[in-house]
């Protein structure tokens, strides 16, 4: 995926962990197995991640996938 | 908020590897004048066997360790976006070693052919180029890790 195209997928990850009592990007990542790095670049829009690392990111929140993650392209 | 973000174990490895070769560069520009004065050479004869001392460069194999999780034994402690920084940065130092490597060799080559015409290059000079070869990979790769994770971990809100 291009910069440009990770560009376009808007996901609420920060606000979600703040609404499941101001999670820490630390917190999430152990719970997903992933890296701190990794939760950063994915809320600054920098990183498109996997379907499986998305569907991981939603059972954490107890959401569907696309309440985690929008694609705005066309 | 802003904290302090812990080095990933693949940044630790990075930064070990630059580490690890500049002991080797400052080795190196110590060892020149050394052999130099201590067995009577010029600064270019002096230059070729002080090589040596990028044997320290062998202790890029221990950089490993820092893949390891001491905790899950031989399990890598790499998630889906490192693995991709990994493969990114392996994929630049290759490209990178080709093109030095293969410079540097046709380069040796064309020299000592056409201008020094000898038609072979010394035997000695391999392993110094497979070394060169090999330095180039890593300490681009190095590089390459430590910036794909500054360009895209920039925003270390808690």
């Amino acid at each position: 995926m291009t910069p440009s195209e990770s560009a376009q997928l808007k996901n609420r990850i920060r606000r979600l962990r703040f609404d499941h009592g101001e999670m820490t990007q630390q917190e999430l990542a152990d719970r997903v197995g992933a890296a701190r790095q990794t939760i950063i670049a994915l809320e600054a829009g920098k990183y498109a991640p996997s379907l499986l690392l998305a569907f991981r990111l939603a059972r954490v929140f107890g959401v569907k996938t696309e309440d985690v993650f929008q694609w705005e392209g066309e | 908020m802003k904290d302090n973000l812990p080095l990933a174990p693949l940044q630790r490895l990075a930064w070990f590897n630059l580490i690890v070769f500049a002991i080797a560069v400052a080795l190196y520009l110590i060892a020149v004048p050394f052999f130099e004065w201590r067995f009577h050479m010029t600064l270019t004869r002096a230059a070729l066997p002080s090589l040596g001392v990028f044997g320290v460069c062998g202790l890029w194999g221990l950089g490993n360790y820092f893949l390891y999780d001491r905790r899950r034994s031989a399990k890598v402690k790499l998630d889906e976006r490192e693995t991709l920084i990994c493969q990114r940065a392996g994929t630049i130092g290759v490209v990178l070693f080709w093109e030095v490597f293969v410079l540097l060799c046709i380069g040796v080559w064309a020299y000592l052919s056409y201008v020094r015409h000898q038609a072979t290059v010394p035997v000695g000079f391999l392993p110094f180029l497979v070394m060169l070869g090999f330095v180039v990979y890593m300490v681009t790769q190095s590089i390459a890790i430590l910036v794909q994770y500054k360009r895209s971990a920039s925003d270390d809100t808690l």
